[in-house]
């Protein structure tokens, strides 16, 4: 038993490093690819909710593309696809790429749930006080709308941040590549998978803790 | 243009037919698993309770692939060879359980204590009162979330051919180092899976959308 323990310990000294370099590049791509999606998301919000059909429909087939193909797809598409148009992208823009483009399309469909589920009355009520579309939408709607979408919101992006593991399909050394090749090295591979999972638990739960410390600052303006 | 495409489609087509078998297992066994914990999650046993919550608080914090890359190697090293799609397929099996276990246990609390104390005064036992009164008004809550859950599966089984598992995607891959028509050949793999999820998404919207007049 004192072997085991001798044998893990220095195990994990040596796999430390690179676990705490690979978990960089985990964040790195998270820190990236969470603001881009946000606003894609708001940039195919315009034309989701566009009152014209013909402006609507190629927001509405895109976003249902990105949101019923898996990522990794994607992922590949960018990949292996922009270097035939004569553009040479490194891995990290790729997967930032990729995960932005679904992520945003998920997120699109979480602003237009979020402002719609505001009650139609309210609409009313302020036109009948004399407010102007805009005004109604920044005073009434918006401040509404948020509230409803920061739970989905920190959802989407915990589900981002693991999403970022598929850049190790193209060959980028982030957590889940460090930790795969650790246990192709070593054979332990329960012992490096609970490394591994404690470096993304601490990453969703800091997340998730981020998310629901905003929604009660908000919570608390309004 | 397209011709890379249509002369692939059958070899497409096949890998298509592979994606849905394993997503059909893993939906069908994940949804099981999950449904069964999450009911033992709502159960009185403190440590039955505690030990579903971290099962669940785990997988949902950790990405699927590592969950792959730890079923495909952990079980060679316990002296068990077990062929690549078994290893996938129970990996993603209990990662769609944590999600569907967390599903199914929010259901349950979802309904209002007063129906299981009005079952109670009316003298049903425990298994009763969850059997009839619970489940039947828990499930209805549980199955827009659970088929949004199936879908993500179905896309997750993606995932298989980075740990070496051949389905739709891998073949895909091989087409294009063959062809090297990687346009073609992804939109058209996009398109399949399209069709195999977009029903699906309709689905899950459709009844949320009846569940919400309802109420």
């Amino acid at each position: 038993m004192t072997d085991y323990f001798a044998q893990t310990a220095v195990l994990m000294a040596g796999l430390w490093p690179k676990l705490v370099a690979g978990f960089l590049i985990t964040l790195e791509l998270t820190a990236a690819a969470t603001p881009l999606a946000l606003l894609f998301g708001l940039l195919l919000l315009a034309p989701r909710m566009d009152r014209r059909a013909y402006i609507r429909a190629p927001a509405i087939g895109f976003i249902e593309l990105m949101r019923n193909t898996p990522l990794l797809v994607q992922i590949y598409l960018v990949y292996f696809g922009l270097p035939l148009l004569g553009f040479y992208p490194s891995e990290f823009v790729c997967g930032v790429a990729g995960i932005s483009l679904q992520h945003g399309a998920f997120l699109a469909e979480t602003y237009r749930g979020a402002i719609e589920s505001v009650d139609r009355g309210q609409w009313d009520a302020a036109n009948a006080i004399g407010m102007n579309e805009h005004k109604t939408f920044r005073h009434v709607i918006l401040p509404q709308a948020l509230m409803k979408i920061l739970g989905p919101l920190g959802n989407q992006v915990i589900v981002l941040a693991k999403d970022t593991s598929l850049v190790s399909a193209i060959g980028m050394m982030d957590l889940t590549m460090t930790g795969k090749m650790a246990i192709e090295r070593s054979a332990a591979s329960a012992e490096v998978f609970v490394a591994v999972a404690f470096f993304y638990l601490l990453l969703t739960t800091a997340l998730g803790g981020t998310a629901r410390a905003v929604e009660h600052r908000v919570a608390g303006r309004y | 243009m397209l011709t890379v495409l249509i002369s692939n489609f059958p070899y497409l087509m096949r890998g298509a037919v592979v994606t849905l078998c394993l997503a059909a297992v893993v939906v069908m066994f994940g949804t099981l698993l999950g449904t069964g914990l999450g009911i033992l999650a709502t159960s009185s046993s403190r440590t039955v309770r505690g030990m579903i919550t971290v099962y669940i608080f785990v997988l949902r914090g950790v990405p699927v692939l590592v969950v792959m890359f730890l079923g495909y190697y952990a079980f060679p090293a316990l002296g068990l060879r077990l062929n690549a799609y078994v290893a996938v397929g129970l990996a993603q099996i209990v990662y769609v359980g944590a999600f569907t276990a967390e599903i199914v246990r929010s259901a349950i609390m979802s309904v209002h204590p007063g129906q299981t104390a009005a079952a109670k005064s009316l003298g049903m036992r425990r298994g009763v009162i969850l059997h009839q009164v619970v489940l039947p008004q828990a499930a209805k809550i549980a199955v827009p979330p659970l088929l949004n859950n199936a879908l993500i599966a179905i896309k997750q089984t993606s995932y298989a051919s980075v740990v070496g598992a051949w389905e739709l995607t891998y073949a895909a891959r091989e087409v294009v180092e063959r062809t090297l028509a990687s346009f073609q050949i992804f939109i058209g793999v996009m398109a399949i899976y399209f069709v195999i999820c977009y029903p699906l998404s309709l689905l899950a919207r459709w009844y949320e959308k009846r569940l919400t007049i309802a109420s």
